[in-house]
């Protein structure tokens, strides 16, 4: 499955952000390998979502290099060669609500599509068939033409996956995205998102809350603290103790 | 670390208070003015014969003591009156539909998160100029009254339907221009900025984030202005001579008053009629 | 075989949009195409006015008329709305009902208000304008009862409706505090409703200095009938600069507006 088994699909060195004079990210250096779960804990405001952006090269580090696939994430433009390396979802909001559902999925092929045919695919939808295997395999197809914002938040969850799968990038970001469901549909979640990714062999790397979640779905997870790598090891080898590290509320004075 | 958060200002109140008392200031000025020269008019409101001319102008409206017959049972005027009614009616369709093509095509630059690229996309240098030179515009237009530019387009253009309607949109381009790049500016731009993660560029972006949310609402913002278009088409067409306005001026001129009062019926009734229609069309675009 | 969902024919917005395509086609046919539609000097004109504009007349003594013009336009319109604010807040608290107690009462008080509002605003101010100066000859006074009079009638309507679209929540709170005064309730109401019968008011504002310019060309002084002065001689240049003072002052205006509300809203 992996020709070169020692390229790693993501490799960030020495990486910096800093936003407003305040360094978001400090320098930091690891490597992702391809198939691999990986799994981003630590407190608010440790940076995880500064991070993911930059793995998903949304934002570009001020120093150091953040590459996908061999290539910076700086020299990639918008199209297809972004749109097959690496897709996104967020917590909330990645779906246009005024669209309906059909829409919103085939808008995984815009990296592909030119201009005329984005257009005339919202008159008639293009690759109709990649949107329904997707919204099937999500379990949504009956809503297929349904105006996405009457979906409930677990169910719009979903769409932004199957947007994902017909994407299909090597690599899928996830910042925080069970945060806004109950505990229930976040497990179902990630069952789906987990599954989907090892399926096709992809990438999975997501900032979660909750450690029971990670030790069950991710293989490895790296912990982050004031934008420094607090940990980085194979999910099973964590502890109490490293996790009581990675949250404890600083004392003042 | 922990962000340290800036303070709030606490709401300064001087700006509203100043405002309060300028206006105030303002209008004490303008009543001064008005009730102190001695030909404001005022006076005139309370004088018997004021009342009396009134009344007997009331009468001439409905054709009571006119010589001849009265207008309201000439069948001929009133089937001229519903002619020029449909003229009337066409000339502010036809006006709400070139302020809202034109509006359509120049909203989206004149946005200020568009313009000055805070979609995502790289900021172009030519966004933030013609963001300027469209609000100019936008202000501009709208800033003059439909009459005055009905009274420049007449040197242009042949009076009559197209330049009453020319007149009604230059001046309406400007109102729904501000309205869309507006909604553009106070829309949750997330989704659109998620779109790039799909590898969408900057124009699929706009396609699929921005106009399925900002294009409703310019539908919404033209009906609006369609029921202020038709009442104003009856005072345009009086300069551009185009429908029920010119006839108004024909037969003030003639002082056939009860003709008058028949085509302020039939001005009445387009101008229910629009409401009704527009509001039945906003719920369509809901 | 999976269940796929048909997809839907033309939704209501699709169905509008081409309605309104239809509808302005069918209109542009009322329009007698052909060569006469341009003036036989259109062309020129066009020409002269945009050469004008490099040349806007800027001496002393036409901005001081100029700015003369811009006050009386000013002035009256701020007659006007102080008017229509005293003729339309009352009118719309009635007709918003939220002082009566509901009955048979409430009922008729709130069709009458609504109705009289309704009336008011049907009519467009340069036919009040009309009626007023034949009824009473041509004075301040009608003019400035003929911007009031339709301006009482929007203010009136869009107050009533911004009083009653005020959250239960916040009054409940007053009630069970005891104000059972229900003019306490109208305070709880106006002072949640305010920045938006604010920003209403002040858009009014604007909208009344372009009317008022407009009755300036009936022959009561002000920016209008400076530019009729103007266009009658074909002074272009002169036309620009009373046009960009119409335009400036309603700016002015606007961006007053924008800055109140701002502060207001935060």
């Amino acid at each position: 499955m992996t020709h070169l088994a020692d390229t790693p699909i993501i490799r960030v060195e020495n990486a910096a952000k800093a936003y407003s004079g305040r360094l978001a990210i400090a320098p930091l250096s690891f490597t992702v390998a391809e198939g691999e779960k990986v799994a981003v804990l630590g407190p608010s405001g440790s940076g995880k979502t500064t991070l993911l952006h930059l793995t998903a090269g949304i934002i570009h580090p001020d120093s150091g290099t953040v590459e996908l696939g061999g290539h910076a994430t700086s020299e990639l433009g918008a199209g297809e060669e972004s749109a097959s390396l690496v897709g996104a979802i967020h917590q909330q909001y990645d779906l246009v609500g005024h669209l309906s559902v059909v829409h919103n999925v085939l808008a995984g092929r815009l990296g592909r599509w030119g201009l005329l045919r984005s257009l005339w695919s919202l008159l008639s939808p293009q690759d109709l068939g990649l949107a329904e295997d997707a919204l099937e395999r999500v379990g949504l197809l009956e809503r297929l033409y349904e105006r996405t914002s009457r979906l409930s938040g677990g169910e719009q969850q979903r769409v932004a996956i199957a947007r994902l799968l017909v994407q299909d990038p090597r690599v899928i970001v996830a910042d925080e995205p069970v945060a806004s469901l109950d505990p229930a549909r976040a497990r179902d979640l990630l069952i789906l998102l987990s599954s989907v990714a090892s399926d096709a062999g992809k990438t999975l790397v997501a900032s979660l809350h909750s450690t029971e979640l990670a030790t069950e779905f991710f293989d490895r997870a790296i912990g982050l603290r004031d934008g420094l790598v607090v940990f980085d090891l194979p999910v099973m080898e964590l502890d109490r103790g490293i996790l009581d590290d990675l949250y404890h509320l600083e004392v003042a004075g | 670390m922990i962000a340290i958060r800036e303070r709030r200002p606490a709401t300064r109140p001087g700006l509203v208070r100043v405002s309060a008392i300028g206006f105030g200031l303002l209008a004490g000025l303008a009543w001064g003015q008005v009730l102190a020269g001695g030909d404001s008019g005022a006076g005139d409101l309370f004088r018997g014969d004021t009342w009396t001319r009134a009344g007997e102008f009331a009468g001439e409206l409905l054709g009571l003591g006119a010589e001849g017959e009265s207008a309201f049972v000439d069948g001929a005027l009133w089937q001229n009156a519903i002619g020029l009614s449909v003229e009337t009616l066409a000339m502010s369709v036809l006006a709400a539909g070139i302020a809202g093509a034109a509006a359509l095509v120049s909203f989206l630059p004149a946005a200020r998160n568009v313009a000055y690229g805070e979609l995502g996309g790289s900021r172009r240098a030519v966004g933030v100029p013609g963001y300027m030179v469209l609000r100019l515009l936008f202000a501009f237009t709208r800033g003059v009254p439909e009459l005055v530019w009905a009274l420049i387009i007449v040197f242009v253009f042949s009076p009559g339907v197209l330049a009453g309607a020319l007149a009604l949109a230059v001046h309406n381009y400007g109102i729904l221009g501000k309205l869309a790049a507006e909604v553009v500016e106070n829309m949750d731009t997330r989704p659109a900025r998620a779109l790039r993660g799909a590898g969408a560029n900057n124009f699929q972006m706009v396609l699929y984030g921005v106009l399925p949310q900002a294009l409703p609402h310019l539908l919404t913002y033209l009906l609006y202005r369609w029921e202020v278009i038709i009442r104003t088409t009856v005072v345009v067409g009086f300069v551009a001579a185009g429908g029920l306005g010119r006839e108004f001026r024909l037969q003030m001129s003639y002082l056939h008053y009860d003709e008058v009062a028949l085509l302020l019926i039939c001005y009445l009734a387009l101008v229910i009629g629009v409401d009704l229609v527009s509001a039945g069309l906003r719920r369509l675009a809901r | 075989m999976r269940a796929v969902p048909r997809a839907p024919r033309i939704e209501g917005r699709g169905l509008l949009t081409l309605l309104l395509i239809g509808a302005v086609g069918l209109s542009a046919l009322s329009v007698p195409w052909g060569g006469d539609l341009v003036h036989p000097g259109g062309g020129s004109a066009v020409g002269s006015i945009v050469k004008a504009l490099a040349r806007v007349e800027l001496s002393p003594e036409f901005l001081r008329i100029t700015a003369y013009a811009a006050w009386t336009t000013l002035r009256f319109a701020v007659a006007g709305v102080t008017l229509a604010l005293a003729i339309g807040l009352p009118l719309g608290v009635v007709a918003s009902g939220v002082l009566t107690r509901s009955g048979g009462r409430k009922t008729a008080s709130i069709v009458v208000a609504r109705f009289v509002l309704a009336l008011l605003r049907s009519i467009h101010e340069l036919v009040w304008a009309w009626l007023f100066v034949v009824a009473i000859g041509l004075s301040p006074m009608a003019v400035i009862l003929a911007l009031a009079l339709p301006y009482a009638g929007i203010l009136g309507r869009v107050f009533a409706d911004a009083l009653i679209d005020v959250p239960e929540e916040p009054l409940r709170a007053l009630r069970s505090a005891g104000a059972s005064e229900i003019k306490l309730l109208v305070y709880g109401r106006l002072t949640i409703a305010l920045p938006d019968m604010l920003g209403y008011g002040f858009y009014r504002f604007e909208c009344a200095i372009r009317s008022a310019a407009i009755f300036s060309f009936v022959g009561v002084q002000g920016l209008g009938y400076q530019i009729q002065l103007s266009l009658d001689d074909l002074l272009w240049n002169e036309v620009w600069t009373l046009l960009i003072a119409l335009a400036a002052l309603v700016l002015l205006v606007d961006a007053w507006s924008s800055q109140v509300r701002r502060r207001l809203v935060s």
